[in-house]
């Protein structure tokens, strides 16, 4: 019985040590993996398609809208946007020429992209629908333009016209369109000579489980809404497979530690319940002196550990709303309150297999108990 | 399962144990600790069992309580062998014909008067709308009525052995064990307890077995065995 008893107890200290172990060893490498691949996540889904025009005489295929509307529809898409760019604009500033590219972006272009205005804000869906001519600048080209005064607000000309300034995007994930200059879409069309009809197109999965499916299904949809065969997918395939991968291990990382730690309360039930068969031995023999049978004995023990078990996950319930709500909080995100009933049910669920699992043997041993050696205990 | 015994036979013995015999072996041999023990008790008798310490008074009392097996012998309860009995079935032979008083009254101290009396009658199966009245009853047989809804250990050591006493007389069993009933407690409460056990026996249908180093308990039974090394003998 000692013996046993401490073999729970050796084994619930070494889960707990191993857990921390892990915690502290693996959760360095994690975090080290994570910062390091951190710029990836917003690109790894996205996915980027364009009609290419195969030869330079060929004519200029462009998206349809009903294509961009049906590409929308897909299960697994959260945004697409469409853009036409003229690589070789320009600027005039006191007389010099300034070539930057500039780009004609539709209202979700910033979402799809996940870029967030260093200052100012970017162009709306009126100034898109009243192709206003306002322009938001990156980083770099602000500073060639503008020197160190702040851009906002202010006009500069691009292409002979002249466009008031509403942002500036930076930034880590933006990338080379430092040095960009975009202006709504129909402003676009309406305002630059020479400019490609809208041939490209980007695609923002909603997770990077969808990117695969996603990118499969693009074909068929474009080819049922225009004619076209010179359809081009790009995937950030080896961005998306490090990303994937480093998810993985989080997860990996996540469930083991809350394994452990259900492991860890199985093992704390089970040694709670055999310390207690042990202190109530005499009142396991008085309750068969008195005509309990095994089974009322194995029913009372197995009863009070699936109730230690349920009760404690009540409580992770409790706890777990608790964190719910703060991490709502900060994350400025909330899952859906069934997916947290449904969390909770399981987890009540799997308390009652614990309770049952970790006080069967215990019980098992109170209700084999012989009688007199019991009764004498005391 | 409630009729494993006939309460029929009026003639027969109610128990009767026959080379009732129990060893155990303690590393270094066998120890011997009843030998060959005869013993015939009717209905209406209160029988003391006397003897020195480790004479084999509790073991034997254990063993007609089916608390433990005899090594070899027979032993019989209203003619039926109730050493062949199963661990359910011997269960059941407690609950149903036997009550227990301990020299420690072993009440569930976290449990009311109530709650430890009303244990037996859950284990017979008896209804709860039931229980209350039963649990009265007894209750007032002994005087605790009073004390019904109070923890086991608010209680002296008098009350305690008198709600023992009631637990063991809740199912109305056949046979009544007490084990030193009287041990811890002073002159008086023992004289109470000791009325209390007479009063069970009032109705004739009852046999009761004491054992007792106390002769003044041993002086108000209808019979008074000794036993001494494992040996029993009647005085």
């Amino acid at each position: 019985m000692q013996r046993r008893r401490y073999l729970g107890v050796i084994l619930a200290v070494a889960l707990g040590t191993a857990g921390f172990i892990a915690i502290v060893t693996m959760g360095r490498d994690v975090k080290k993996t994570l910062n390091r691949d951190l710029d990836l996540l917003g690109g790894a889904n996205l996915i980027m398609a364009y009609l290419d025009a195969g030869h330079k005489y060929s004519k200029m295929q462009q998206f349809q809208p009903e294509t961009i509307d049906a590409l929308r529809a897909l299960p697994g898409v959260e945004a697409v946007s469409a853009i036409v760019s003229k690589p070789s604009s320009h600027s005039s500033v006191q007389r010099h020429n300034i070539g930057f590219h500039v780009v004609g972006a539709d209202g979700f272009f910033w979402d799809v992209n996940s870029f967030t205005p260093v200052k100012g804000s970017f162009f709306n869906a009126e100034d898109i629908s009243q192709k206003r001519r306002v322009c938001v600048l990156g980083t770099k080209l602000a500073l060639r333009i503008f020197g160190d005064v702040d851009p906002v607000g202010r006009m500069c000309w691009i292409e002979n016209e002249q466009y008031r300034v509403v942002g500036v995007l930076g930034g880590v994930a933006v990338g080379d369109l430092v040095d960009f200059g975009f202006i709504p879409i129909t402003t676009a069309i309406e305002y630059i000579p020479g400019l490609p009809p809208p041939y490209k197109i980007y695609i923002r999965c909603t997770s990077w489980d969808d990117v695969k499916r996603v990118a499969d299904a693009i074909p068929d949809v474009v080819h049922r809404h225009q004619l076209t065969d010179s359809l081009r997918i790009e995937v950030r395939w080896e961005e998306l497979k490090r990303v994937k991968s480093m998810a993985w291990w989080v997860e990996l990382f996540v469930y083991f530690a809350t394994v452990s730690t259900l492991i860890l309360g199985g093992f704390g039930i089970w040694n709670g319940m055999m310390a207690t068969v042990k202190t109530r031995k005499a009142e396991i023999g008085l309750k068969k002196a008195i005509g309990a049978e095994d089974r009322d004995i194995l029913a009372q023990f197995l009863v009070e550990a699936v109730c230690l078990s349920f009760t404690s996950a009540l409580l992770g319930g409790v706890l777990g709303l608790g964190a719910l709500e703060i991490g709502s909080y900060f994350l400025k995100s909330r899952p859906h309150d069934t997916l947290f009933l449904a969390c909770v049910g399981l987890a009540l669920l799997f308390s009652l297999v614990l309770g049952a699992g970790a006080g069967f043997y215990p019980s098992i041993r109170a209700s084999h108990m012989e009688v007199v050696d019991a009764i004498r205990d005391e | 399962m409630n009729n494993i015994l006939s309460y029929e036979e009026e003639n027969i013995l109610l128990i009767q144990v026959s080379g009732l015999t129990h060893a155990y072996d303690n590393g270094t041999g066998p120890i011997v600790v009843l030998r060959e023990v005869s013993l015939g008790i009717r209905r209406g008798e209160m029988v003391a069992i006397m003897g020195p310490s480790g004479s084999g008074k509790s073991t034997l009392l254990s063993i007609l309580g089916l608390l433990m097996s005899p090594t070899a012998g027979s032993y019989t309860v209203l003619g039926r062998d109730v050493l062949k009995f199963d661990r359910s079935s011997q269960a059941t032979f407690r609950r149903t014909y036997v009550g227990f008083v301990f020299q420690r009254c072993n009440l569930i101290d976290t449990c009311s008067v109530y709650e430890n009396l009303e244990f037996p009658l859950i284990y017979a199966g008896v209804k709860r709308s039931e229980r209350p009245e039963r649990i009265q009853d007894v209750l007032a047989r002994v005087n605790m009525s009073h004390r019904l809804h109070h923890r086991a250990n608010q209680l002296s050591g008098g009350e305690q052995q008198r709600v023992a006493i009631a637990r063991a007389l809740v199912n109305n069993p056949l046979i009544v064990l007490a084990d030193e009933p009287t041990g811890q407690l002073d002159r008086m409460h023992g004289e109470l307890v000791m009325d209390h056990f007479e009063q069970i026996m009032s109705d004739g249908d009852k046999a009761v077995l004491i054992v007792t180093h106390d002769a003044q308990v041993a002086s108000r039974c209808t019979r008074v065995c000794l036993i001494e090394d494992g040996v029993l003998k009647s005085i």
